[in-house]
């Protein structure tokens, strides 16, 4: 093993566990192969109808669905020559003390193959892969076969989620003061495990989907004022921030709330962070956080609710201006996230319910709007006093 | 050709034929030279396959003088036959209708007029007298003559006889003669001819030699011979008017149920007198003297009798699966051939056989549709194929789906039929078509998907086993990658990982295997 002389200890434990890990999975291959069988690999299904909603749990788990990929299956065969042909790339890659991205993986394993087509004898080309998603699909089958994320495989991707708060964490050899970033904040690095929390003063967790009123809530102050770790997804969440996240909420203990936009895909933003993601079933008990709380935007927000007896932060003439018509798409989406389970509460249904009703949405940005004070110094934390967010 | 002694007879006269030419296949120059050849060539085949002869057949065209209707052509033709004894010849070859009794055969002659008509066309239009040579078999000598036929008397007339010694030992017969024909024409048709003859008789040796010099030759492919054909008396279910009239002259001094009896097959003296019951004849009357009305009613009674059996068919002489294939492969050198004989079947109380053949791939020629060759009675018919009733049976839009079978057109398929019979029932008077009987039509259509039903499990076999070689390359390409990667992990030899899983490979498939990796994928050694 010839690794760097700057890897920290923390990258070369995760590179010592991947490799041992990869080696072993990998053993019955390299048998059933020189002892004659048929190379088999039998890993979990990561299909829709596999993905299986863990009520208990509030996670969104990957069934007991396997698949057997034969490599003397013609229909299999290539999928099988990628994944040994992925495993052996990130093999080497660990081993030579790299740091790849999956795009790194999908062009190290990118070549073409030259054959000859029987009876006729043409000749053939083909690539080992064509474009990354096929990559991406195979290291995803290698996660679920090892049980190993690629965080721990020390394959990175791009910085995506940021936190601000009081909070010092050690990250490599280095101790990071989060309450000391300045304008700026903490790139969430791709290997939130190798992240050690060493000291926190805090009360909660704030997610917010949009950057840019992640950085409106951090310039005025709004994690000091109410005791908040702030962290931005900026969109969809990637996998760092989800599993630093989880890691606040599971080891440090704090709630964790969550605002997004209010439409169908500020929701199901939330429920990835809660419950996981169905492309990513496989990572959801190690990524998803289940106490996550959606605190807003809801619908009830806007219009109220009779209901629920609850009064709404927009003036009639308020709506008027901020609220946007809902596309179809939003419609037809709405309408998706009715029959997941994880959305089958009555207060789900409720303000889906509502959506659909009404068919307009509203940005986090539209709050903003009536003034950041509202935001920071009513919206905020009056909801969270009375708990009016749902589980 | 069957001759039998005693109570020749001459029903119409040679003139009446040379009259009505086109029936027998001789209306112009072109039509002549084909039929003439046709006609000699199928004598020699008869003289040779019914006793029992393996066939060797020569025949030749050659141009002796341009005329304006055409050219005048001498035509010869040699086989190794039994060679009919020298008192027969001038009968058998210049006395039209020459017949002595009411059997039935199957043989390849139309109307029993075989080479005569070819030599009383060539009489007409060259003045040319025919020469014919016999060698018995057995015979210590060899017989020559040069013949004319006295149209208006329908008789024979020797111009010549001659006599030499046998010393080779050879039996069989040269018939040479001189008629207007017109091979540009014909030729097209004759050459069709040969080659379509050529393919149901694997049996026989057959050379062409053409006006321009050119030489054909198919050579004996199998020394099997189809059985023979043999007389039989016919079935009462098919008896006609004339027939019987016929049956009734022949005997007419004996009683009515004793001719009955003697005439017809499945016919005792029980059965006899129950059909003159029933159709109201005095058994004892003496068959000369019956009633034009009793005549019908007997027919009548006799062609509907319920309680006989059926008609015997070990008298046709069908080719059989064997030759069927072999004769295809010789002329196609298929990929593939079947053939099927299907058990006798009776129509109007006719007895007969239906075969088919098929030959698929390797040198069969593409064709956009399905290709017929078909047969009656062994002789190939070439023209009108759309009223016959093969056609019907594969007809595109009501007839066998070649799509279920696995044949997409255009494919390299080539089908055969033989439908043999002592009576073929011909459409119209061309003769080269069969009529759709019902009981023909549906014995062809089960021949035909018999052969077929092969021919798919055949095609079946190769998509799977094509396949399974276009699916061993799909792993098989994917080998070295696989080994590459596993040597990487845990540092085995590539190539020895690489071995191991072509040998894995290999021992999953069936009708294939890769000798060496190489020859599908190259190892990129600097990789």
């Amino acid at each position: 093993m010839s690794t760097g002389s700057y890897s920290t200890r923390a990258d070369l434990r995760a590179r010592e566990r991947a490799l041992k890990v990869l080696y072993e999975r990998f053993c019955d291959i390299l048998k059933d192969v020189m002892e004659g069988r048929e190379p088999k690999l039998m890993i979990k299904r990561r299909t829709l109808s596999n993905t299986i909603y863990d009520p208990e749990r509030k996670l969104l788990l990957l069934g007991d669905a396997t698949l057997e990929r034969s490599f003397l299956d013609s229909r299999e065969s290539r999928k099988f020559m990628q994944t040994m042909l992925m495993a052996s790339i990130v093999h080497e890659a660990l081993s030579q003390g790299e740091y790849p991205t999956i795009r790194d993986l999908f062009y190290r394993g990118k070549h073409t193959i030259r054959y000859r087509r029987l009876p006729s004898k043409a000749v053939g080309e083909e690539n080992t892969w064509d474009e990354q998603a096929e990559s991406d699909s195979v290291l995803r089958d290698i996660e679920v076969f090892t049980n190993v994320l690629r965080e721990d495989m020390l394959i990175l991707s791009k910085e995506k989620g940021k936190v601000v708060g009081d909070l010092r964490i050690r990250s490599g050899d280095d101790l990071i003061d989060l309450s000391k970033m300045g304008h700026g904040a903490y790139a969430i690095e791709p290997t939130p495990d190798l992240i050690e929390f060493v000291e926190v003063d805090a009360d909660l967790v704030l997610i917010v989907e949009k950057d840019a009123v992640f950085q409106q809530l951090h310039r005025i102050g709004f994690w000091r004022r109410y005791r908040a770790i702030l962290v931005t997804s900026a969109g969809q969440p990637d996998r760092a921030t989800r599993r630093f996240v989880r890691r606040l909420n599971e080891e440090l203990g704090l709630p964790v709330y969550v605002i997004s936009d209010s439409d169908p895909y500020g929701y199901y933003i939330y429920s990835v962070f809660k419950t996981g993601s169905i492309t990513l079933s496989y990572e959801s008990e190690r990524l998803a956080t289940p106490n996550a709380r959606f605190l807003g935007v809801m619908m009830t927000d806007i219009f109220g609710s009779r209901k629920l007896g609850k009064k709404p932060y927009l003036s009639e003439e308020e709506r008027r201006s901020f609220i946007i018509r809902a596309k179809e798409r939003d419609v037809k989406r709405a309408k998706e996230l009715k029959e997941y389970p994880w959305f089958r509460s009555e207060r789900w249904q409720l303000e889906l319910d509502e959506f659909l009703a009404r068919r307009v949405k509203l940005e986090i940005e539209a709050l903003v709007g009536k003034g950041l004070k509202f935001l920071a110094d009513r919206y905020i934390p009056e909801k969270i006093e009375v708990g009016d967010w749902i589980d | 050709m069957a001759v039998v002694e005693g109570g020749f007879r001459s029903i119409s006269p040679a003139e009446f034929f040379y009259k009505n030419k086109e029936i027998a296949g001789f209306s112009n120059p072109a039509r002549a030279l084909y039929q003439t050849v046709r006609e000699l060539v199928e004598n020699s085949l008869d003289a040779t396959e019914n006793y029992g002869i393996l066939p060797r057949i020569k025949a030749s065209i050659r141009e002796l003088e341009v005329v304006p209707e055409g050219a005048y052509y001498e035509v010869t033709v040699e086989d190794n036959g039994v060679g009919i004894p020298p008192k027969y010849v001038p009968r058998a070859f210049a006395q039209l209708l020459f017949s002595s009794k009411y059997v039935l055969k199957q043989s390849r002659g139309m109307f029993g007029l075989g080479a005569k008509m070819a030599l009383l066309y060539a009489q007409i239009t060259t003045g040319q007298p025919a020469e014919v040579i016999v060698a018995p078999r057995g015979s210590k000598h060899v017989y020559g003559f040069r013949l004319k036929i006295d149209i208006g008397e329908n008789k024979p007339v020797i111009l010549s006889f001659s006599t030499t010694s046998n010393i080779s030992g050879a039996h069989g017969t040269i018939v040479r003669l001189v008629t207007l024909g017109d091979w540009i024409r014909s030729k097209q048709r004759i050459y069709e001819y040969v080659k379509r003859t050529a393919i149901v008789a694997p049996y026989a040796e057959i050379l062409f030699r053409d006006p321009e010099g050119n030489c054909i030759l198919f050579e004996r492919s199998i020394d099997k011979l189809p059985p023979p054909a043999r007389e039989t008396l016919p079935h009462p279910h098919g008896v006609d008017i004339e027939t019987m009239k016929g049956v009734l002259k022949s005997l007419a001094d004996k009683p009515i149920a004793e001719v009955l009896v003697k005439s017809f097959q499945s016919v005792g003296p029980v059965t006899a007198q129950r059909i003159l019951e029933e159709a109201r004849v005095d058994p004892e009357k003496i068959s000369g003297e019956l009633s034009e009305q009793e005549v019908e009613s007997l027919v009548r009674v006799m062609r509907s009798y319920r309680d006989v059996k059926p008609p015997r068919a070990d008298h046709l002489s069908y080719l059989g699966e064997e030759i069927i294939v072999s004769g295809l492969k010789k002329v196609f050198d298929p990929e593939f051939v079947s053939a099927v004989t299907r058990r006798p079947s009776v129509y109007e109380g006719h007895a007969f056989i239906v075969e088919a053949g098929v030959a698929y791939g390797g040198r069969v020629p593409v064709v956009e549709k399905p290709l017929v060759l078909r047969y009656a009675n062994k002789i190939p018919l070439l023209y009108d194929e759309g009223s016959d009733v093969v056609f019907k049976v594969i007809n595109e839009k009501k007839g066998i789906d070649f799509k279920v079978y696995g044949i997409e057109f255009p494919a390299p398929l080539v089908i055969l039929t033989h439908i043999c019979s002592t009576k073929i029932p011909y459409r119209g008077v061309g003769k080269e078509a069969v009529a759709d009987v019902p009981e023909i039509e549906e014995e062809v259509e089960a021949a035909l998907r018999e052969v077929l039903r092969e021919l798919r499990s055949y095609i079946l076999k190769k998509r799977r086993e094509l396949e399974e070689v276009e699916k061993a390359v799909e792993i098989a390409k994917y080998i070295p990658e696989v080994a590459r990667s596993l040597s990487k992990i845990y540092g085995v030899n590539p190539r020895e990982a690489s071995a191991k899983l072509l040998e894995a490979l290999n021992s999953k498939l069936r009708s294939f295997k890769i000798a060496d990796l190489d020859s599908v994928v190259n190892w990129d050694e600097h990789r």
